[in-house]
């Protein structure tokens, strides 16, 4: 069994990673250093569990846990801390898994033995409980069985399309895009600091807007850096457009 | 509380009995009555507030004790009221001829009125007690993690957990470090101590620090500029260190710098802290307790003499410190 222990103390990877194989000769630790190396480690070798830290810099272990129970066949999580005061309520809360730093072998050992798995709606409940962790960096898509994930920053606007949601993203500098299950509602309140809804489907980001073009039958067309067609803004959001660019 | 009620009200029954020069059968008679009609009272006015804290709960102290003592008098009123009415229809006229129905009741009216005022007063102060009580429990822990945040302690028992194993010999000096800096932290912090000292305290920590985040962090002194035998107040240097770790270096995957440079110019010494402001920090919530501690701490020192300033300048922020010369001599002298 692949074990991946994500943390972002090379010591107490290390302990872990002795404990886990004292534990069973069968038990494979693998490492990753914060969320993001934790999500890559998980789409190469597909570990049955994951070790979570919860503080860990670039993407949390919070975050990295939601991007995971997304998949089809997600690992299983047991989250680990130090001290964390509003974490524990909500791992009590949450009937989540975890275990407190220094860990014990023992209890360690009986977590492995019968860790079960996550669900969104328990994640989704420690976020509400946990506001210092519960932001998200990036947002993630599955394609064939793999995660990918986009980093906030990365996007350009969102775009409604029946059923899904398409992401408009810069990839070693062309745009990329990709597909996600979410809905414009949901993606404008959690970023509403740096994203404007500008029509019934589309959610742009603010410091990427070029210039407004008034077409010849009357609509409204928004110009965003480095996308060649532009995105029709709506009467109805055309104020709060115009509002922005004034600013 | 009740309690406390019955006692006031016997006593005051006493009281009230023994206040008259001539003690003779019949006073021992009246106390029986008075005691009666008194408890009564008491026993009725408490339980009518007990029955209205929850209304009362909402309203402000001042409303709060304005109104109880209207509501304690009315009941009064109501009490004296009836009683007048028993006592009436029972003839009892021995009690009652001497006074009119008026004097009565107005009589009553005073006593009581004194009496609740001392006692809303007596439980005003203990409830005001209680809270200070509180209070002071309250801020003792936060100044504790104000100096020292829970997470570095847990964090530092398991670097030494995993040390134990791989580097016994590091393990102990680190378990060294944590017992001195803890020692000093336990310690009273109204004393000064040299420089030399804080320095080979706030060293220790970040040697306990640097197990932890390995090469994430780099630490840059250049402070030979102040005297080795300058007096400063304990813990001034290693809760801003503890400070930067927590919003430079952690929220770093690569960590960064932290750059400590002192500095002396006509007796006052300067001590500025950098380090590169993470911009993942907008979600972490600070700990201003520190600040506030070692400026609440440079100020009774040094009162009016030294000062500590923060400012952030394109995404590096800096702590600056400054205080007067005092050399551990002068320290003693004084």
């Amino acid at each position: 069994m692949k074990i991946l222990i994500a943390d972002d103390e090379p010591l107490a990877r290390e302990r872990l990673s002795q404990l886990v194989s004292e534990i069973d000769a069968d038990y494979i630790p693998v490492l990753a250093a914060n969320g993001l190396e934790a999500i890559e480690q998980v789409n190469e070798v597909e570990p049955e569990v994951v070790l979570m830290d919860i503080r860990m810099p670039g993407m949390n272990g919070l975050e990295a846990a939601q991007h995971l129970v997304k998949m089809d066949n997600p690992p299983a999580i047991i989250f680990t801390t130090a001290y964390d005061e509003y974490a524990l309520q909500a791992f009590e809360t949450q009937a989540v898994d975890y275990l407190l730093k220094p860990i014990r072998k023992e209890r360690l050992e009986k977590a492995l033995s019968n860790c079960g798995k996550l669900n969104k709606l328990q994640l989704e409940q420690m976020g509400q409980q946990n506001p210092e962790v519960a932001f998200r960096t990036h947002i993630s898509a599955q394609i064939r069985g793999t995660i990918l994930l986009v980093a906030i920053k990365d996007i350009y606007c969102f775009l409604a399309d029946q059923k899904y949601i398409s992401v408009k993203y810069i990839k070693e500098g062309v745009i990329a895009e990709t597909i996600i299950e979410d809905t414009l509602k949901s993606l404008e309140e959690e970023f509403a600091d740096d994203f404007l809804r500008i029509h019934r489907n589309a959610l742009i980001r603010k410091n990427k807007i070029e210039a407004l073009q008034k077409q010849e039958d009357g609509r409204f067309l928004l110009k965003l850096a480095d996308m060649e067609e532009g995105l029709e803004v709506s009467r109805r959001h055309l104020s709060s457009v115009r509002k922005l660019m004034k600013s | 509380m009740v309690f406390a009620v019955v006692i006031i009200g016997q006593l005051l029954a006493f009281v009230l009995t023994l206040a008259p020069l001539s003690l003779d059968q019949q006073r021992w008679n009246d106390l029986a009555l008075i005691s009666l009609f008194i408890q009564w009272n008491g026993l009725l006015c408490s339980s009518v507030l007990c029955l209205l804290r929850p209304t009362l709960k909402k309203y402000s102290n001042q409303f709060a004790a304005a109104s109880s003592y209207l509501t304690l008098l009315l009941v009064l009123t109501l009490c004296s009221e009836l009683s007048f009415y028993i006592m009436e229809y029972y003839q009892m006229t021995e009690i009652i001829t001497a006074a009119s129905h008026w004097e009565f009741l107005l009589h009553n009216l005073l006593i009581g009125g004194i009496i609740s005022a001392l006692a809303l007063r007596y439980f005003y102060i203990q409830y005001q007690w209680r809270v200070k009580m509180q209070a002071e429990t309250c801020t003792k822990l936060q100044l504790l993690q104000a100096r020292i945040r829970p997470h570095f302690l847990f964090n530092s028992m398991n670097t030494i957990a995993s040390l134990t194993r791989t580097n016994p010999e590091v393990a102990e000096r680190i378990t060294e470090d944590l017992a001195e800096l803890f020692r000093t932290l336990f310690r009273d912090d109204q004393q000064m101590i040299p420089w030399a000292s804080e320095l080979q305290l706030s060293e220790r920590y970040i040697d306990i620090e640097k197990q932890r985040l390995g090469e994430r962090l780099e630490i840059i002194w250049q402070i030979d500029a102040i005297p080795v035998d300058a007096m400063v107040p304990s813990l001034l240097l290693q809760p801003l260190l503890e400070n930067a770790i927590f919003h430079g270096i952690e929220p770093e995957i690569n960590g960064g710098t932290i750059k400590v440079i002192g500095a002396m110019n006509n007796n006052q010494l300067t001590i500025t802290l950098q380090n590169t402001n993470s911009k993942n920090l907008v979600h972490r919530q600070g700990n201003k307790m520190a600040l506030a501690n070692i400026r609440e701490r440079l100020s009774s020192h040094f009162p009016g003499n030294a000062a500590i300033e923060c400012r952030e300048q394109d995404d590096v922020y800096y702590v600056k410190l400054t205080l007067p010369y005092i050399s551990q001599q002068i320290d003693e002298e004084r």
